[in-house]
């Protein structure tokens, strides 16, 4: 008789009229329990992003998530989201992944995404693993910029083009002390 | 046992943050870690941590597994760990586990408790300490 109740109370958004809605045959969507109607119902409130993490917000930890995020607070720790938005004045403490990374803030670590835009109040200190990326004028940067994104990652830090030639064999060879004419001594 | 930023957040709410929005956390995003916040959080998705807020509404399909302290808290998912609140709404999809420190509580029918629900003087709630003794 009153099965119903327990799961379609809607709250937080007062829901008028939503309820008729709320008790039509749940089960529509592969994934989602049927008591999530409550939720996408707000989310649709807030259309910038999915999750939204508020300025006053902090956060020590690791977030992640298969759908966009919002950061306009502060993280210390990692996120991974589909599309992550670094807002104007959050700070992240981290890496940023994501399949689009979109940095007006600062982030002082890492950002591996298949496209990267910096817009022109972001600071980036740390590299970006790209495959697309469009820096604004005004932008800061201060790490390399790097198109693996999606290859191997053999963890080849700072390709540091030593000159090889620098380094010939000749020292060898006079410690060996046989034949030191090849040697280049001045 | 110095004082913590967070202690004010358990002294009236302020009205200087009222502009800032929420934080959404929805229902795909997972957190590993603490949370804190002068203002209000809305969890949808799951959080493993402990979080501090003005107020913390746990939206139906959300998990929360740790220690809350804030002002208000509303839950209408799951919940496993500790509430230390003023004021607790559980709503009838609720499914807590724990204890749920309050000093008014409401709960709907349906509302699932496997814990205690200890009343607390409101100024329990304006000293961390006892808090933090709790925490550990």
């Amino acid at each position: 008789m009153s099965m119903f109740l327990r799961s379609d109370k809607s709250f937080d958004t007062g829901g008028s009229g939503s309820t008729a809605r709320e008790s039509s045959p749940p089960a529509t969507d592969t994934k989602r329990p049927p008591s999530t109607t409550t939720s996408s119902d707000i989310a649709g409130s807030q259309p910038r992003a999915v999750s939204v993490i508020s300025k006053s917000l902090k956060i020590t930890g690791q977030l992640e998530s298969t759908e966009d995020i919002q950061v306009d607070g502060e993280v210390d720790g990692d996120v991974r989201g589909a599309s992550v938005k670094i807002g104007s004045n959050a700070r992240v403490k981290g890496t940023v992944y994501g399949e689009t990374v979109e940095l007006s803030g600062t982030i002082d670590g890492k950002i591996e995404a298949k496209k990267v835009v910096l817009t022109s109040t972001a600071h980036m200190s740390g590299d970006v693993i790209h495959q697309d990326i469009r820096i604004e004028s005004g932008a800061f940067i201060d790490g390399y910029c790097r198109p693996e994104f999606g290859k191997v990652t053999n963890k080849t830090v700072h390709p540091a083009p030593k000159p090889v030639g620098a380094t010939p064999a000749t020292p060898v060879r006079e410690k060996t002390g046989t034949t030191g004419d090849f040697g280049s001594r001045p | 046992m110095p004082a913590l930023p967070h202690v004010a957040i358990l002294t009236p709410p302020r009205g200087g943050e009222v502009s800032d929005v929420p934080s959404h956390l929805g229902k795909a995003l997972t957190i590993k870690g603490r949370l804190d916040t002068t203002g209000a959080i809305h969890i949808y998705g799951n959080v493993h941590g402990r979080i501090t807020a003005d107020r913390l509404v746990l939206g139906a399909g959300g998990y929360v597994e740790g220690d809350v302290v804030a002002n208000d808290v509303r839950i209408g998912g799951r919940f496993a760990g500790r509430i230390f609140a003023r004021n607790v709404t559980l709503d009838g999809s609720a499914d807590v586990t724990g204890r749920i420190f309050h000093h008014t509580a409401t709960v709907a029918k349906g509302a699932r408790i496997d814990g205690r629900m200890p009343w607390r003087p409101l100024n329990y709630f304006e000293r961390l300490e006892h808090l933090r003794e709790a925490q550990s």
